[in-house]
Formats: C-alpha cells, structure tokens, sequence
C-alpha cells in the first residue's frame, strides 16, 4: 500500500473553513443507543427469520444422510458413553431408566453446544455479509440460535421418540409439555452466551480453541451420563454443581419425562435467572462492540 | 497560509450530504521485513521471534484530511493504486472505522462493487432476499424488485443454484445486482473493482446511470478518466494518502494526466514536481461545527 514514512508535503495554500451543521447528519457506522439498537433487531426480524429457515435448510447439505445427523450424531454418542459409562463403568447403577436418562442427558447437550458454538463464530464466519450490509450485528447470532431451535424441533422428537422405544418405555403424560419451557429457557441462555462469545471471538479469535475444551467441562459437570447424587459426598460441592443451568434443564426434562414428576419450582426459578441474566448481559457486552464487528483493526 | 472564514460565511449554503471530519487510516499489520525483526533483541523479543510472531508495522493508507461534499455533487477520486482511493471508500461507506476523526453523512451511504459478498451455501434466489433483507427492505419491495434484480444479474436458471457453484463473474454480477435494488441517497461506486462480460458492463452502467441521477451525491472511483470528467461535478486527486487537488473535474484529471504520463515515461522528477505544485495550490478544508460540543471527539 503506501509507504511506512510520510514524507513531507507543503502545507496547502489556503484552508477554507466549512461550517457544517451536524444536528442533521449521522456518524457513518456510529452505535445506536441500546433502546434504538433492539427497534433496529426488531426491524430486521425478517432478516432473522429468514437467515435462521435458509441456513437450516441449507445446513447439513454436504453430508449424505443431510439432515439425519443431527438425530444420528447424539445417538453415536449416546452409544459410546453406554458402552463405557454404562456397561463398563457402571456409572448407571443406582438410576431408574438409565438408557432414557442418557438419551435425554447427550441430545440436550448437543442442542446447547452447538448452538453455543456456532453463536459464538456467528460474527468471524460472516465477515462477508456484515462488511456487504448495515444491520444490526446482533441479528447474525440471534439468527443461528432460532437456526439451531429449528432444527431442534425433530431432534427432540426423535429423542421422546427413543425414550418410547427402549425398556422400560415410558408413558407420555401432560408433564412431558414441561419439555418446551425448559428448551425455551436453554435456548435464551445459549443465546446470551453465544452473545458474549462472538464479541470475544471476534477480536481474539485463539478463544475459538478454548470453546470445545470448556463445553467439555461442562458436559462433565452437568451429569450427562451419571448422577451427582451418587458420586459427590459433600453437601456444599452438591449444591453448587447443582446451580449449574444445563444440569437444572437436564433436571427438568428427566424429571417431567421419565419420573413423571412435577419439576421443582426451585430449578425453574434458577434457570430462568441464568437464562435472563445470560441474554441480558449478552445483549449489552455485544452492542458495546457493535461499531467493531467485521472491520479492519 | 492563513485560515480565511469569510469566504463562505454568510454565504447561503446547501445542504452537506458527506461531511469528512480530520478522517487519518492507519493499518497496523504485520511484516515480514527482515530488517523490522532484526531490531527487536533481549529475551522478551527473541522469543516472540521464536514463536513466528511477526513484528507489527503502521502502514498510512491515509492522512489527515477533510471534505464536505453537498447535496447534488458528484466527486470522482483519481489517484495511483495505493493512493488512499479504496481506503477513502470503505470509510465513507462505513466499512472501515477511521483511525481519527469521523465520517458524518445524512443517510446511510451505500457502496456499489464487487464485495458484497453473500452465503455461499444459499442458492442465488436465497441470497437476494437475505441481502434485500439485510438492506432493510420489506418482503413486498423484494418482491416488486426480485426480476429485476436476476434480469441485471443476467443469471436466468442458475439463480436456483447454489452461489459456491458460481463463477466468480456470475458471483460479482449478483453481488452488483442486489446492492443495486435500492436507490440509496449517497451512493459509492468503486469502478476499479467492476468486473464481468461486455453485455453485462452495459446493463450494469445503465444501472448505475439511473442510481446517478437519482442519489443527492456520488462518489465514484474509475481509472476512466473520460467517465470521472463526463460524469462528476468535481474530481478530487489523491496520492500516497495524501490530498492533492481538489476542484473541477477538467482541471484536476488534467493534471492527474500529465502526473500520470511522466511518471510513465520516467520522468520521476517532473512528476514529483508536478505533485508538489499541485498540492501547493490546494485549497484544503476545515469543518468548523456550527453547534460546538455537541459531537464526541
């Protein structure tokens, strides 16, 4: 490009003093106020809607079996932590219906680490379109989490569907609509974090290599394929791997589906803090950084 | 040289569209110059190189300048390649940020190139409604617009396909097409980067043309000399980043001309001279805000 020295250049004859008045003019790419900045998201929900639909079409469209994978990925990995966990292990003993309690424990997980994923890469993936197009960033990572609620929908059949199938087979009740407020609620909170992920993976992209290690954590300390109340003695630890939101889902679902039991209202009140704290933060580190996304440094 | 404010105060004035406000760009990349990392000694240094990081250098893409550009003008911006041209562009159109000053204007300028790059997984049809969305448009505007907008891509069947299986013209001309659906007030044309076919150079000219005549102010780089004279109201001459001449398009293409022929021929003095007495004559701009402390500096 240029040269890395100015060199010197006469001054200009003359500078003419233009009065200019701003009061009518806008900073181009200037950051709205947060209340204009959430009218300009739901402006664009078009946007939204249509990214989320176009992509969950569009998705898996390299693969084969398409669409199928997404079913087909928790089952490998409900077979694989079986084989181990389960026969090898014997993590299982001690739980009722442990094949339904897996099934729900690695299907939601997934639901979340990819959505958690794929928000926190929404921004760096899409250079392209927010370099092309003003909108409001905020849109992108909104619109891979309604994405991946989407695709979630036939995920989560089939997994009721395979609690169905395998022994002891479960009956369905009314609590099984339960389902749907936890996933809402597990959807907000991954969309928070995805939030704050994508602004931090935007400007120090070596995140991106942490992401997959602490989703690992997590799934360790949210009791996918075992139960805390068989391996942790002390009280204190109990109670706060208990506070962790997956695992109060988790709680949720195998509470209403397979126990058929009434979830208690103390897990929905702590998810629901995570989930709006999570989608509240999110929002605001996000749109603090909104003039930064996608732009040269 | 002095700073006279009587020439325009007093004077009924237009309306500023483009207000350019002490903009300087300034790249921080990294460098491979082996001179850059001989420098860096101690252990702190030694293992940074050791670790492949390069040195960091500042590339000036642009210096301090400012211009106010009203209702009704058409600025062409002439230079040599790596004069600032694009830089000037991509701050105006908001895709880069200034690293000091601002860019004000009185709508959201649109840039008409090449670069609108879209979702290669989405077919083409996808890709105009998400891009039209993306502007802001309603589903019925896309609707009303969506053949003309394949008409001027000239892509007919191919626009059910993919875009990752489009030829790099056919991307471009769809590129042009959906940034050239909606009739922006401020409208930017990079010509250097326009691409494509003899058929599809016309249609999109005729495009541009119809833009031209109904945005408030046009910026447009070309290499054409002949388009910048037959098409802008004033020209502006860039070079190194630097403001040379700014003023009627006969007069500063003229000069760029002459600049440009000796720099060809070798005659690097007469040319450098040239630059020189160009940007003594210059008259510079400076913003003056009409209302004081209102602006975050």
């Amino acid at each position: 490009m240029a040269k890395a020295v100015p060199p010197a250049l006469p001054e200009p004859a003359q500078i003419r003093s233009f009065p200019v008045d701003t009061r009518g003019l806008i900073r181009v790419g200037a950051r709205p106020g947060f209340l204009d900045y959430l009218v300009q998201l739901w402006d664009h929900r078009e946007f939204i809607f249509y990214d989320a639909k176009a992509r969950v079409q569009s998705g898996n469209r390299r693969d084969r079996l398409g669409s199928a994978w997404l079913i087909l990925n928790p089952v490998f990995n409900g077979l694989t932590f079986y084989l181990i966990f389960g026969l090898l292990l014997q993590t299982g003993r001690g739980i009722a219906n442990f094949i339904g309690y897996l099934i729900i424990g690695v299907f939601i997980f997934q639901l979340s680490s990819r959505a958690i994923t794929n928000g926190a890469r929404s921004i760096q993936s899409n250079r392209a379109v927010i370099q092309a197009f003003n909108f409001p960033r905020a849109a992108l990572p909104i619109a891979v989490n309604i994405r991946e609620l989407l695709a979630g929908v036939p995920v989560i059949l089939a997994m009721l569907v395979l609690i169905l199938l395998f022994p002891p087979g479960e009956e369905i009740t009314g609590l099984w609509l339960f389902v749907v407020p936890a996933l809402l609620l597990q959807m907000v909170f991954n969309l928070g974090v995805g939030l704050v992920l994508a602004r931090v993976i935007s400007t120090i992209n070596d995140v991106t290599h942490l992401l997959s290690f602490a989703l690992r954590v997590w799934m360790y300390s949210s009791a996918v394929f075992f139960s805390f109340d068989n391996l942790i003695v002390n009280e204190t630890v109990l109670a706060i791997v208990k506070l962790n939101p997956l695992y109060l889902v988790l709680d949720i679902m195998r509470d209403s589906v397979l126990y058929a039991m009434v979830p208690e209202w103390q897990s929905w009140a702590v998810l629901t803090v995570w989930a709006l704290g999570a989608v509240i933060l999110g929002f605001i580190f996000f749109w603090k950084a909104e003039e930064s996304y996608g732009r040269e440094q | 040289m002095a700073v006279s404010s009587d020439l325009t105060e007093g004077l009924p004035r237009k309306q500023a569209t483009v207000v350019i406000d002490r903009v300087s760009m300034t790249y921080r990349v990294h460098s491979t110059e082996v001179r850059a990392t001989a420098g860096r000694t101690g252990i702190l240094g030694r293992m940074r190189r050791s670790i492949g990081e390069s040195p960091i250098v500042s590339v000036y893409a642009l210096n301090e300048m400012s211009l106010v550009v009203e209702r009704g003008e058409s600025v062409g911006i002439v230079g040599r390649n790596g004069s600032g041209k694009s830089t000037l562009m991509r701050l105006i159109s908001g895709q880069s940020n200034p690293t000091t000053g601002a860019v004000y204007a009185s709508s959201i300028p649109i840039m008409l190139g090449v670069n609108a790059a879209l979702v290669p997984e989405l077919s083409g049809d996808h890709n105009i409604v998400l891009g039209c969305l993306a502007m802001g448009l309603t589903r019925n505007q896309i609707g009303e617009r969506f053949d003309s907008i394949v008409d001027l891509s000239g892509l007919d069947k191919s626009i059910h396909l993919p875009m990752k299986s489009y030829s790099a013209g056919m991307s471009s001309r769809l590129r042009f097409a959906i940034a050239a659906s909606i009739d922006p007030e401020i409208l930017l044309i990079d010509e250097a980067l326009n691409t494509g076919d003899a058929q599809f150079r016309d249609r999109s000219k005729r495009r541009m043309d119809e833009l031209r005549l109904q945005a408030g102010s046009v910026f447009l780089v070309s290499h054409s000399l002949e388009t910048i004279t037959e098409m802008c109201t004033r020209v502006i001459w860039l070079d190194q980043g630097d403001l040379l001449m700014d003023g009627n398009p006969a007069e500063v293409t003229g000069a760029y001309a002459g600049f440009a022929r000796h720099l060809s021929k070798g005659n690097n003095q007469t040319a450098s001279k040239m630059r020189l007495e160009a940007r003594q004559k210059l008259i510079a701009t400076q913003v003056l805000e009409r209302t004081p402390g209102r602006r975050s500096a």
